[in-house]
């Protein structure tokens, strides 16, 4: 009896147990089969990137003044040293690997307020970059822009950092310097849609202004005293034209250059545009009324059509992302019946 | 030589410098005549002649202007003729109070500069320029109007430094005038350092022009360079004097020190105003009177009215020449002034070497 009840207990304990052990070994392939598979998935990941960093790590930039750059992996600390190649980091949304700015950055954040909040770094002007200060950010790309700071710059390579000079001299430069950002700072997908973006909104005005005859002739007031305007070769001259008008400068060869009172009166533009001042008082001509005042301008069209237009020059002056910001304003001062 | 031969050598010097003054006069005036023919708008002659005659009392009557479009007339009347105004004005002051200064210092690198009036006038534009941007009260005046009152005190600070007792030596009163106008500059270099985008606007005030002129700034300065000029006649004799040295012409009667502290204050009265419109134009001050003396002689009771003359004839050139040498662009007056002087008084000094006195 004793030995029959021992016998039970022995046959169920090895039930219980070969049924535990089987569901136990389903349990834990499914569990090894998951886990292989989650291996597989990651090995294929690390292949992929490897194979993308790869393909990067072979990737040969060479920038607008024809400098051949070699990055080892993606810029994590980026400097930007004009506020057109700060506009375009940004666009591209890798503004978080930004370490520092120069002080006329301002857009698309107040640039000043987080440097005054200890978020990001001043770099000092456009003009006077502060390399201690950028070599103590340990950088591992530099913007900069135009050829201001060329002498800068080569500073800056022989100390062994990554310059990427971005200098456009017209709109498909700028479309090409975003590419090329894109491609440094491994946003080249957002690169492209951006361009796309930008190629669409400029050709949406360049349609709307296909049946234009007319093109009022423009007047760019660069500085007043003494008066300062922009020739030919000066990148406000090319979103002139293709926002439809006609600069009255354009046959001028230099950039920018001082001109007169006489000059502009005989040239009688019909549109006159004035730079906005960015917060810093009154802009440096004055007012409306006394632009008209000046002495002789009451006969020129402009002031008898009261055309008079105040255009936020950071827009205009930027080769960045703004550029069909740039046109779209324009366009619509110069042709306001067709928007 | 008896006295009656003295009287008639100076009567006929006195009416050779009479008719030299005039001469000069009459170059002026066909000068400007010319130069109003000189700009980038092409007007016919013969309208610049109706625009004139339209406004000269008597004949205005019997010209009919109606062939003259508004435009030329504006150009004309708005923009020309207060430039070219200015520019005489200007270059009267600067060669007026360079032959005072010259006169009261003996020194020939003296010019209407060197008791800082520029240093000052240029703390004071640029302060202007830098941090004059919400100034609406003046409007564009605040430049001129920063400039003069910089001018001024400057002059006042080194006068006040350089005064020993009832005296103002000479030598102290060039070396206080170097050494603050060295300190005014230092200021002027921070300034241009933190003046951003409103660098253009310093460095072209310092190179001078007459960019933006209408006739308010001219009338605003014209009381102070006509009055400033003509007073400083009336002490001709006293400089030629003081030319003999302080001392002799203190025995021969000149209040020495009265003299100075007039011909000074009137001479940094002119260049104040003159710098206020025009920023800082080089050469006119220091050279133009040298020339005036190689071609004319030292005698200031001619030197002074012909130096002026000479001044204005030779700015109003410079301007007009600015105006049109570069098409729709311009230059600054100052460039030219030193570019067309510079090689025109080596030529004079050269060919009168021998007999060139101060």
């Amino acid at each position: 009896m004793n030995s029959r009840y021992l016998t039970y207990v022995a046959v169920a304990i090895t039930v219980v147990a070969i049924v535990s052990a089987v569901f136990a070994y389903t349990y834990y392939n499914a569990q090894i089969v998951d886990l292989q598979q989650k291996i597989e998935t990651l090995e294929n990941t690390v292949a992929a990137q490897e194979n993308e960093l790869s393909k990067y790590r072979n990737l040969t930039l060479v920038d607008d003044h024809g400098f051949v750059l070699k990055l080892s992996s993606y810029p994590q600390r980026i400097i930007s040293t004009a506020p057109s190649c700060t506009e375009i980091l940004f666009a591209l949304g890798v503004g978080d690997k930004v370490v520092g700015v120069d002080d006329y950055s301002n857009y698309p954040y107040n640039f000043s307020e987080w440097i005054k909040a200890g978020n990001m770094t001043s770099i000092g002007g456009f003009s006077t970059p502060n390399t201690e200060v950028i070599v103590s950010l340990k950088p591992d790309l530099i913007l900069t822009a135009g050829t201001l700071n060329d002498e800068n710059a080569k500073t800056w390579r022989s100390m062994g950092y990554n310059v990427l000079a971005l200098d456009p001299h017209d709109i498909n430069g700028v479309l090409q310097d975003i590419m090329l950002v894109g491609r440094a700072t491994g946003s080249e997908a957002q690169a492209a849609s951006l361009v796309n973006s930008i190629n669409a909104r400029i050709n949406a005005v360049f349609e709307k202004l296909a049946g234009v005859t007319e093109k009022p002739k423009v007047y760019y007031e660069i500085w007043y005293d003494p008066l300062m305007s922009v020739g030919a070769s000066a990148w406000e001259n090319q979103l002139i034209e293709k926002a439809g008008g006609v600069n009255i400068f354009a046959n001028q060869s230099e950039q920018y250059f001082i001109t007169s009172s006489e000059v502009i009166v005989s040239l009688n533009p019909d549109v006159i545009l004035l730079p906005s001042s960015h917060g810093l008082g009154a802009p440096f001509w004055g007012s409306f009324d006394q632009v008209k005042a000046r002495a002789g301008w009451s006969s020129i069209s402009a002031v008898k059509n009261g055309r008079l237009y105040v255009v936020d020059s950071d827009i205009i002056t930027r080769a960045g992302p703004r550029i069909a910001d740039a046109i779209e304003m324009l366009a619509k001062i110069f042709h306001p019946e067709l928007f | 030589m008896g006295l009656d031969a003295v009287e008639a050598s100076y009567f006929k010097r006195s009416s050779l410098w009479k008719f030299t003054v005039v001469l000069l006069a009459v170059i002026l005036f066909v000068v400007i005549i010319v130069s109003l023919n000189v700009g980038y708008a092409q007007i016919p002659f013969e309208h610049i002649l109706l625009i004139l005659g339209k406004r000269v009392p008597g004949i205005s009557s019997v010209i009919d202007s109606s062939v003259v479009p508004s435009v030329e007339e504006m150009i004309i009347m708005q923009i020309r003729l207060p430039r070219i105004f200015a520019g005489a004005l200007v270059g009267a002051a600067l060669a007026a109070a360079g032959v005072m200064y010259q006169g009261i210092f003996k020194n020939p690198m003296a010019d209407s500069y060197v008791l800082g009036v520029s240093a000052g006038a240029s703390v004071g534009a640029s302060f202007a320029i830098v941090f004059g941007a919400g100034l609406t009260l003046v409007g564009m005046g605040a430049v001129q109007v920063a400039a003069f009152t910089g001018a001024i005190l400057t002059v006042f600070l080194v006068y006040s430094i350089s005064r020993v007792g009832p005296k103002v030596p000479v030598t102290t009163l060039l070396l206080s005038g170097i050494a603050v106008s060295i300190f005014l500059s230092a200021i002027v270099t921070i300034l241009t350092v933190i003046s951003g985008n409103k660098l253009h606007g310093i460095v072209f005030w310092l190179a001078g022009g007459f960019f933006n002129v209408e006739w308010v700034d001219v009338w605003a300065v014209v009381p102070f360079i006509l009055l400033g000029i003509l007073a400083s006649y009336f002490f001709a004799r006293d400089l030629n004097l003081l030319a003999l040295g302080e001392e002799t012409a203190q025995h021969l009667g000149v209040n020495t020190e009265r003299v100075k502290q007039v011909l000074l204050v009137l001479g940094s009265l002119v260049t104040a105003a003159a710098v206020s419109i025009s920023g800082l134009i080089g050469f006119v001050g220091l050279m133009i009177p040298h020339i005036t003396r190689l071609l004319i002689g030292p005698d200031h009771r001619v030197l002074l009215p012909a130096s002026t003359i000479i001044g204005a004839i030779f700015l109003v050139i410079c301007d007009a020449v600015a105006r049109v040498l570069t098409g729709a662009m311009e230059l600054p007056v100052g460039v030219i002034t030193a570019l067309a002087g510079g090689p025109f008084f080596v030529y004079l000094l050269r060919k009168k070497k021998a007999s060139y006195g101060m």
